[in-house]
């Protein structure tokens, strides 16, 4: 892994995505536009100030694995779209090393989200970000990882489908929302969704998140299975990337982009 | 670089996809300073031995040394030493030349980029293109930038796939000069692709002639085109492309 290569990557991607007006709008407008949403909803039909706790610190945590995702798979279509993929080939540059710049682009959207969804829960509706408490620290790790994994799926997905996969960037977790309960336990969902829903390493998460704001506790053992489980996925997402890399090169889907 | 240093070998390469045989068994050794020319009619696996030869697509059969390094295992170290440009491939966009050119000198792992940038610029007579956004350029602008991207590094081999397609003849032409230049004054090895068998014959001193991915005749255009019968590599070219064209009928 050569850091200077992964540093240009993140610059070039960074740089990319600060001229593409459609980055703006994902990363700035959707979480405060969500966080003011979800907080008017809180206060209009909750009863005190729990169900604002609750609907802003899911917002934050849903658009924090939403924007690890977003950068990682929009990263990689930026190059797509450019017709790029042809060019950083014949490069030095390795798969890992993209890879790892995708991620590190993925964290500081994450940061610029947290930021401000918390900034419009603190300052529109007095509710501080760490409110769930210390139950945020794992629960933000499990998340990115599973967010991670979704990453590598859909860049593995664009490696063979090109920019129709780009539905999969942004609608993977727009479709696992309201299956993980971000904002209501899986009971509210119908009965026969509840099983998929366990299923989702995110709802053990969100699960627990909601345990530490009702009571101040960590559930550990909520943590402990979302972890396994996105450990899980992480391992069957390095396995499909690496797959699809090896099936790239023997297929020739580089000519799909040029 | 020392004359006659083999910069590429490529042994026995085989690739097919689904029930197309789109290269059997070409090979091909390069030494430093050559310029080597890859034609033959569309279909006869010129750019799938390209993208074998830089390592984008993995052979099914065969063996590519590239400055010395085995691929794929030696993609990266190989690529230091190796520049690449072709016509038909738009810059990044979002960027303006300046950056993109930053942008791979990085990746080129280039000491003191800023002024080997303003170099290769000045070189190519592109210095006033520095501010622009790649997205705005004219074809024949980006083909030169794209021209300098491959020589930031001081490669030891340029490979250029179709490099003055869809180009006017005046741009084309300045393009082959440049292309000239960086042969006889930087010793750059240059290995192309081209339908333009006038350029081939131009910037050329030796063509690998490929029939369905196979090797038919390789050596200086001029040996190429007497054992083949022809007036000239065009009429060479022609013959094959209109025999396809028959196969295909």
């Amino acid at each position: 892994m050569n850091g200077r290569r992964v540093r240009a990557m993140v610059r070039r991607n960074a740089l990319a995505q600060v001229r593409n007006p459609g980055h703006w709008f994902l990363l700035i407008v959707l979480p405060i536009v969500d966080a003011l949403l979800f907080g008017s909803i809180g206060v209009a039909y909750g009863d005190g100030d729990a169900p604002v706790r609750l609907l802003i610190t899911g917002t934050m945590l849903f658009h924090l694995i939403w924007q690890v995702t977003l950068a990682g798979s929009l990263g990689f279509l930026e190059e797509v779209w450019s017709r790029n993929v042809l060019n950083l080939i014949a490069t030095p540059l390795t798969e890992r090393e993209v890879l790892a710049s995708l991620g590190l682009v993925g964290l500081a959207r994450t940061v610029v989200t947290v930021v401000l969804v918390g900034g419009v829960g603190l300052g529109f509706y007095a509710v501080a970000p760490e409110s769930a408490g210390w139950v945020l620290v794992p629960g933000v790790l499990v998340l990115l990882a599973f967010g991670w994994a979704v990453t590598l799926m859909v860049v593995g997905l664009t490696l063979q489908y090109g920019d129709s996969a780009e539905v999969f960037s942004w609608g993977t977790l727009v479709l696992l929302m309201p299956l993980s309960g971000v904002f209501y336990p899986t009971e509210s969902l119908p009965a026969v969704l509840e099983p998929v829903a366990r299923a989702i390493p995110l709802t053990q998460v969100f699960d627990a998140a909601r345990e530490g704001l009702e009571t101040g506790r960590v559930a550990w053992g909520r943590l402990a299975i979302g972890a396994a489980g996105s450990a899980v996925s992480l391992a069957a997402a390095t396995w499909f990337i690496d797959r699809q890399l090896r099936r790239f090169r023997r297929e020739g889907w580089v000519t799909r982009f040029t | 670089m020392e004359e006659g240093t083999e910069v590429l070998r490529a042994e026995g390469l085989h690739k097919r996809f689904g029930a197309t045989r789109a290269v059997q068994g070409v090979s091909l050794r390069i030494r430093a300073g050559e310029r080597v020319g890859i034609v033959g009619p569309n279909g006869a696996g010129k750019t799938t031995t390209l993208l074998m030869l830089l390592g984008a697509v993995s052979p099914d059969a065969g063996t590519v040394d590239l400055v010395g390094h085995r691929l794929p295992g030696g993609r990266s170290e190989a690529m230091r030493r190796v520049g690449f440009a072709a016509g038909y491939l738009p810059l990044p966009d979002r960027l303006t030349v300046l950056e993109t050119l930053h942008f791979f000198a990085e990746l080129y792992g280039v000491e003191r980029p800023g002024a080997r940038v303003g170099a290769v610029l000045d070189e190519l007579s592109i210095r006033h293109l520095a501010g622009q956004h790649c997205e705005s350029l004219s074809s024949g602008q980006a083909t030169l930038v794209g021209i300098a991207k491959a020589v930031l590094h001081h490669p030891r081999l340029v490979v250029l796939d179709e490099p003055t397609a869809s180009l006017d003849p005046d741009v084309a032409i300045r393009v082959r000069d440049r292309l000239e230049l960086l042969n006889a004054e930087h010793d750059v090895t240059l290995l192309l692709t081209s339908h333009d068998m006038r350029e081939v014959e131009r910037l050329t001193d030796r063509v690998v002639f490929l029939r369905d991915g196979q090797v038919i005749a390789d050596g200086h255009p001029a040996e190429v085109v007497a054992g083949s019968g022809h007036a000239d590599l065009e009429a060479m070219f022609l013959a094959e492309a209109a025999r396809r064209r028959e196969e295909q009928v």
